[in-house]
């Protein structure tokens, strides 16, 4: 393959990734998904009733697995008899979204309604409200996942099938989706009362913020917020995993030899090593910024 | 009807090397720092999600790049290379965007609880520990950790996939990788969740107590792993 | 992070039938399907999809009870390690078995399930007392969803015509993934002190139809299979489940309002 050709649908699948990294991102927070959702879940037993939509999936990657495999599934029957990419793309991702949906109401109904005693109503017009924000984001994370998929296969020769590989790359757009952009919603968003760089007290457990700029808070007051840095930063971290991993075997052309793969394993390293200084970089400028939480007990004693 | 015992012998280096990819999936579970719902409220040191879904996620990424190599080449050496770097860069970005949220977005330091210093960077860890937590943040000997764990996870998931390709049948190439796939996805799965069961679900690294478990979950996988091996190596030789 | 109530959930109806009603639900639909598809046409093999929901409902039931316990890693991965279990088992048990393939995918996943089950309990010390059987029951009913939706999709079980039409192509992903949240997804949906079981069972019913509705969608590009009626009848079944899901919803939920301010505070003591 022309290397031009290469880096340019490299860039594509870098930039479609970003896309669905973030509204990876707002789905699971306008839906409350995954771990911190585990204190929505709290709330009303802390006697914090609220007006959050609460729904776990059964876990983001799986979640986000269902609705690219669906996606890509549907997509490839209807590529097998002759549909247009662009058209079997759009219609398996419509498809996804509605079955995420009818998860997403499944989810809210039945948590609510287990919640009884805990005197937890369910809102109607939150659900009316939220599930199609939550079906928008994922048609674009399962149409930009699809997008990434099928160039990966026509265009860079990956041998694994369409619904295989969207498989793959949902599961790990949600690895990635609730191990950074949901800790901005679970540890800052749901607890601004308490103050910024605190942690979060585990007394504080369950005792969400249910009070709005204006009225009272829902999911999609969560994802403004979380839109500002959480969802942005997911994109950046799923566009760099599935652009890196792929670059560094675009710019050293696998296919010309092992001695360019070898090439590319090293460049691959290169970064993670990159990756590590850097960290080590911000746990530095950290400390000093925040500074120690407690007095050094030996300290004081001498004092 | 097949030929088990002509195809087990034929094969028996694959079954003994995807046990082996088997366990050390198992083991580069315990050195991925994960600190489960706790940490999605910076409660935690770790990346703040499930055991099972970090490593999935790496280990299907490194799939993926080893998939890709597997394409082009037929050194195991570079397809285990291939896919230990892309499980790598999957962990450490994913780590490192992490950190920024802990960091720019929560306003913590990274710090561990089960240590007083770290003991890569000698730093002291117990000060920056804030109240009514247990560490926050992916402190560097978590982050070298999940890397390490990163690497032995597409090191195991490329394993168990090269094996499972190179087994000797008639079926054409693209029903193998196909069947490959899934299998190695299957056995990935299964060699995730038993060592996530065995540190109950988080840990912040190898400096961890917990770590300490690991032979534990290591016999644990190579017996299951060893059986679905067998299974494995059945079905694609009967082909 | 079970918030569920307490050791054992409360059943209305007896496990050991559910137990019966997942595996000979299960096998007959998914020999029925198998024979019939041959004597009649393909558009019987829908009959698999419906073997595959009997295997959903008792997959989620054995979730259930299994996560009322508190695994301590959520509810999912239980259900990923007994799906994987259940797809190495089906594609053993398929590849050497010929007719009697899906009852030795059975056996085998049931073998591998009580083998971890014992592992986790002896070996990592995990404490659920029911683990064995339970690991063996979601094994299980993995090989069966598998097995169906796969039947469904081509209106066979034959190794090398599944390899090519549901592995080769990739929608062997799709039955897994479908499958298995169809399995977990019901007592993660219904989590809390308050959940019944009837309620987690209409949205296994429900989840359920909807794989069967994308296992009609892949049938429809296979000769072999019919994907309208197995379509059909999967939007039947997810309408009539979800109309008693919902009634089961306002039947336990403390209020459905259209909107409305949270309950005040002397509404909660």
């Amino acid at each position: 393959m022309e290397p031009l050709t290469g880096m340019g649908v490299m860039a594509l699948i870098g930039a479609a990734a970003t896309i669905a990294g973030a509204s990876e991102d707002l789905e699971s927070d306008v839906g409350s998904q995954s771990n911190p959702n585990s204190q929505v879940q709290l709330a009303p037993q802390m006697m914090y009733p609220h007006r959050i939509f609460n729904k776990a999936v059964s876990g983001e990657p799986p979640s986000n697995a269902l609705m690219c495999t669906i996606g890509g599934t549907v997509a490839s029957v209807l590529m097998s008899s002759g549909t247009s990419i662009v058209l079997a793309l759009t219609i398996g991702a419509i498809l996804a979204a509605a079955v995420h949906g009818t998860f997403s109401v499944s989810a809210h109904l039945g948590r609510s309604a287990s919640q009884k005693r805990f005197k937890q109503p369910v809102y109607l017009d939150i659900i009316r409200s939220h599930v199609p924000v939550i079906m928008g984001y994922s048609f674009i994370t399962t149409f930009c996942i699809l997008v990434v998929s099928y160039l990966m296969i026509t265009v860079l020769q990956h041998p694994f099938p369409l619904p295989l590989l969207a498989f793959i790359w949902g599961i790990t757009v949600g690895a990635i989706g609730s191990s950074t952009g949901d800790v901005h919603y679970g540890a800052e968003r749901e607890f601004q009362n308490v103050e910024f760089g605190s942690g979060l007290n585990a007394a504080n457990s369950g005792n969400i913020v249910r009070k709005a700029e204006s009225g009272l808070r829902n999911g999609i007051d969560n994802s403004w917020f979380c839109a500002k840095f959480g969802g942005p930063v997911t994109g950046i971290a799923f566009g760099m995993t599935v652009f890196l991993s792929g670059w560094i075997t675009v710019v050293f052309d696998t296919t010309k030899g092992d001695a360019l793969g070898w090439a590319s394993v090293i460049a691959g390293a290169i970064i993670v090593l990159v990756l590590i200084i850097w960290n080590r970089n911000i746990e530095v400028a950290a400390r000093n910024a925040y500074g120690p939480y407690k007095e050094d007990e030996k300290a004081e004693v001498a004092a | 009807m097949i030929d088990i015992a002509g195809i087990l012998t034929a094969n028996i280096l694959n079954i003994v090397l995807i046990t082996l990819g088997g366990a050390l999936i198992s083991l580069a579970v315990h050195f991925v720092p994960v600190g489960g719902a706790p940490a999605a409220m910076a409660q935690a040191t770790g990346v703040g999600t499930g055991t099972v879904q970090l490593a999935a996620g790496a280990g299907l990424t490194g799939l993926v790049t080893a998939g890709a190599m597997m394409n082009v080449t037929d050194s195991m050496l570079l397809v285990l290379a291939s896919g230990a770097v892309g499980a790598m860069i999957m962990i450490s970005v994913t780590m490192i965007v992490g950190q920024w949220v802990y960091v720019y977005g929560v306003g913590c330091p990274p710090v561990s609880a089960k240590v007083k210093y770290d003991p890569i960077t000698k730093d002291r860890q117990d000060l920056y520990v804030s109240q009514g937590t247990e560490g926050h943040g992916i402190p560097t000997v978590s982050f070298v950790s999940g890397v390490i764990g990163g690497a032995l996870g597409g090191i195991g998931g490329g394993l168990v996939y090269y094996s499972l390709l190179i087994i000797e049948n008639v079926a054409p190439t693209t029903e193998i990788v196909g069947i490959a796939a899934i299998f190695a996805i299957g056995i990935f799965f299964v060699n995730s969740v038993i060592p996530s069961y065995n540190i109950g679900g988080t840990i912040e690294g190898f400096h961890d107590p917990k770590f300490r478990r690991v032979p534990k979950a290591i016999l644990s996988s190579l017996v299951v792993t060893f059986l679905t091996a067998i299974m494995g190596v059945l079905a694609i030789g009967g082909l | 992070m079970s918030t569920g109530g307490g050791k054992g959930a409360h059943a209305q109806i007896s496990e050991n039938n559910i137990i019966a009603f997942g595996i000979a639900g299960g096998l007959i639909g998914i020999y029925a399907a198998y024979f019939l598809v041959d004597l009649i046409g393909g558009y019987m093999s829908f009959l698999a999809g419906l073997g595959a929901i009997c295997g959903i409902l008792w997959g989620a039931s054995a979730v259930r009870r299994v996560s009322s316990y508190g695994l301590g890693t959520g509810v999912p991965s239980i259900g990923m390690l007994a799906l994987g279990i259940g797809l190495v088992a089906t594609l053993f048990g398929l590849a050497v078995g010929g007719i009697a393939g899906p009852i030795i995918s059975v056996i085998s996943a049931a073998i591998i399930g009580y083998i971890v089950g014992i592992l986790a309990n002896r070996t990592l010390g995990i404490g659920v007392p029911i683990m064995e059987q339970s690991m063996t029951e979601i094994a299980t009913s993995g090989a069966i969803i598998i097995i169906g939706l796969s039947t469904a999709m081509i209106g066979t079980f034959n190794f090398e015509e599944v390899v090519i039409e549901v592995i080769a192509t990739g929608y062997m992903a799709v039955i897994f993934i479908a499958g298995g949240l169809a399995v977990l997804h019901p007592y993660n949906a219904n989590l809390g002190p308050d959940e019944k079981q009837d309620r987690t069972f209409a949205t296994a019913i429900e989840k359920g139809a909807i794989a069967m509705i994308l296992a009609g969608v892949v049938a429809s590009i296979n000769e072999s299979a019919s994907g309208t009626l197995t379509i059909l009848i999967g939007l039947l079944i997810w309408y009539i489940a979800f109309t008693e899901f919902y009634k089961l919803v306002k039947r336990d939920a403390y209020k459905i309002t259209g909107s409305g301010l949270l309950p005040s505070k002397e509404e909660l003591e």
